[in-house]
């Protein structure tokens, strides 16, 4: 089955890196459109077209720009998540390498709807290609008039910052990443106030992912009608999966919205490695709870999965075969987020740390009889008690790993045995035969 | 000051022009005088917030917060090496060891003659070419023992 490509139209065409290239290729072409439209009608369009916000949390976008409250004649911001860092994602970085331009544009009809002018993009600090790529694209673009003073010759006024990050994976939530933007710590703000109303140097502000605003020219383009139908209901539009792990074709796949994890595993991605089986597939994100083998038949879309037990996500599709202790596996996702949350709230910078020492112990074989059902303890006292959802995201995995995979963990603390650091991908040893081996 | 020559303050001025307050410019200007320097002792951290007009414990606080900044120099090449889940369901763990035996350093630690040194890092957003390495602004993919061992003898010679 050949989808018609629209995000990743212009992957592999290096010419349209240039601003002349991306012209020719058909670019500019929805900005020029939208300058004509009223920006009510923009927004209007882009809620009909049913486009999700494509950072994770799959909100409506012309909803989000919404809330936006009335133009008061202060300053309004659009800041632009590039910091992408959920474990498995990789689609905003072949965004900004490949096609900043469509990035551009769909920054500059967003804006131009929501009365923005004025809008950082934040990068994630180590994408030294995409933020070169992007910066000289903004060059490019202020010269063609495509932004600053007149955009394309309209009255409309467009300055577009870039803003490079510093290593650290809670600044893609988007208050920690306000408040980055504004120089400090990247810890999450409480919400209310939301952006919409108090955000970047306490303006109205409009956060948006990259992939999600690359999807607005396209949207525009073609009417909200024929982008809603390239999806299924709901979810308008083609989507970016991020393919990895145990599979023989890893890749970006631009997919509509009804593809099913099973056809993205198996017939995009060619399904396992030779003399394996798939096993488990973390779907939308390492925080995004797992699935079994068996539960693969859902439609990849924000709201299929959801109903399934687990999220779309970032679309970062994850393949695990069954060569891999799961055991293992849960114990490099609670390194993680024990590393990464930003330890504002207690619940959330003891639970990760603990969460994983005990994950730790179990796989190094001293783990304790009553260890598991401790975890879920932790993980009751973590969720839905901190400001941001990094806790949450900490916590999926965990209940998920030990609810449809329970059976290892106890065998890995019955057995208790110490396994090889190395060999990720090794068989449970034998129970030990001779005296001396534990 | 020492670390902020006049032609890197015409380029803090262009940056903190973007801003509407000028703490904002902070992490551009800290990625600037590291780019240059190699680290951000205290001092280069004090005349940053000088510059800003902003508290020294401000910019101490984004320093110690964000992993790509440190205030001890680094090796001529440092080598991040992934270490999350797709990287580790290809293996990194075997990358990870052969940079640490080819170079006799841990993660962490910097060689002796100031070549290298090694970290290991969280999702560098590459996983469809995992294991992957970032080196300087470049990144290594489809990495195991023996093209690990290769990259390092070819920096060696750069």
């Amino acid at each position: 089955m050949e989808t018609p490509r629209y995000l990743t139209r212009n992957f592999g065409n290096p010419g349209a890196l240039a601003h002349e290239g991306y012209v020719k290729s058909g670019g500019y072409q929805a900005l020029k459109k939208a300058l004509g439209m009223k920006p009510a009608d923009i927004i209007e369009e882009v809620k009909k077209g049913n486009l999700r916000g494509r950072g994770g949390a799959g909100f409506a976008a012309g909803v989000k720009w919404g809330f936006l409250p009335k133009d008061d004649g202060g300053p309004r911001y659009l800041a632009v998540n590039a910091d992408e860092g959920e474990p498995g994602t990789f689609k905003d970085r072949a965004l900004l390498e490949q096609d900043p331009h469509q990035l551009i544009e769909g920054i500059a009809i967003t804006c131009f709807a929501n009365g923005v002018h004025a809008a950082y993009v934040y990068v994630r600090g180590e994408f030294h290609k995409g933020r070169r790529t992007l910066e000289e694209a903004l060059r490019q673009a202020y010269q063609a008039g495509v932004l600053g003073k007149k955009v394309m010759g309209s009255d409309f006024s467009l300055d577009v910052h870039l803003h490079p990050g510093a290593g650290a994976y809670i600044c893609g939530e988007e208050t920690a990443l306000l408040e980055s933007l504004e120089g400090k710590k990247g810890f999450p703000r409480l919400k209310p106030p939301f952006p919409a109303v108090k955000g970047l140097f306490g303006r109205p502000t409009i956060i948006n992912n990259v992939e999600t605003l690359s999807c607005v020219p396209h949207l525009i383009s073609m009417g909200a009608e024929a982008w809603a139908a390239l999806g299924c209901e709901k979810n308008g539009g083609t989507k970016l999966y991020c393919l990895s792990g145990q599979v023989r074709k890893p890749g970006l796949y631009e997919l509509p919205h009804s593809t099913t994890l099973r056809q993205l595993v198996f017939e995009h991605g060619g399904g396992p490695r030779p003399g394996r089986s798939i096993k488990a597939v973390i779907p939308g994100g390492s925080s995004s709870p797992v699935l079994t083998e068996k539960e693969m038949d859902v439609r990849m879309d924000f709201d299929s999965l959801g109903k399934a037990g687990s999220m779309l996500g970032s679309a970062a599709t994850m393949a695990i075969d069954d060569s891999t202790s799961m055991v293992r596996l849960l114990q490099n996702v609670s390194r993680f987020y024990a590393h990464e949350s930003c330890g504002q709230c207690t619940p959330c910078r003891e639970g990760t740390h603990w969460m994983h020492k005990i994950i730790d112990r179990i796989a190094e074989g001293r783990g304790q009889a009553d260890d598991l059902d401790r975890l879920l303890d932790i993980c009751d006292n973590m969720a839905g008690k901190t400001i941001c959802v990094l806790a949450d995201a900490a916590v999926f995995p965990v209940q998920s790993f030990l609810r449809k995979f329970r059976a290892e963990f106890e065998e890995y603390i019955r057995k208790g045995r110490k396994m090889s650091l190395v060999g990720w991908t090794e068989e449970m040893p034998e129970a030990p035969t001779a005296a001396g081996i534990h | 000051m020492s670390y902020v020559s006049p032609e890197m303050r015409a380029k803090f001025d262009e940056i903190t022009g973007r801003y509407p307050r000028r703490q904002a410019a902070v992490i551009p200007l800290l990625h600037l005088v590291q780019e240059a320097h190699g680290s951000l002792p205290a001092e280069a951290q004090r005349e940053v917030a000088e510059y800003l007009g902003i508290p020294a414990v401000k910019v101490q606080e984004v320093v110690s917060f964000y992993s790509m900044f440190t205030e001890k120099p680094r090796g001529r090449h440092h080598l991040m090496v992934c270490r999350t889940l797709s990287c580790a369901l290809g293996g990194c763990q075997e990358v990870s060891a052969t940079v640490e035996r080819v170079l006799g350093i841990r993660h962490g630690q910097v060689t002796a003659d100031g070549m290298f040194s090694v970290e290991e890092v969280e999702c560098l957003a590459a996983c469809d070419m995992g294991p992957v390495m970032q080196v300087g602004d470049t990144l290594h993919g489809h990495l195991d023992a023996g093209k690990t061992e290769a990259l390092i003898e070819e920096l060696k010679k750069r």
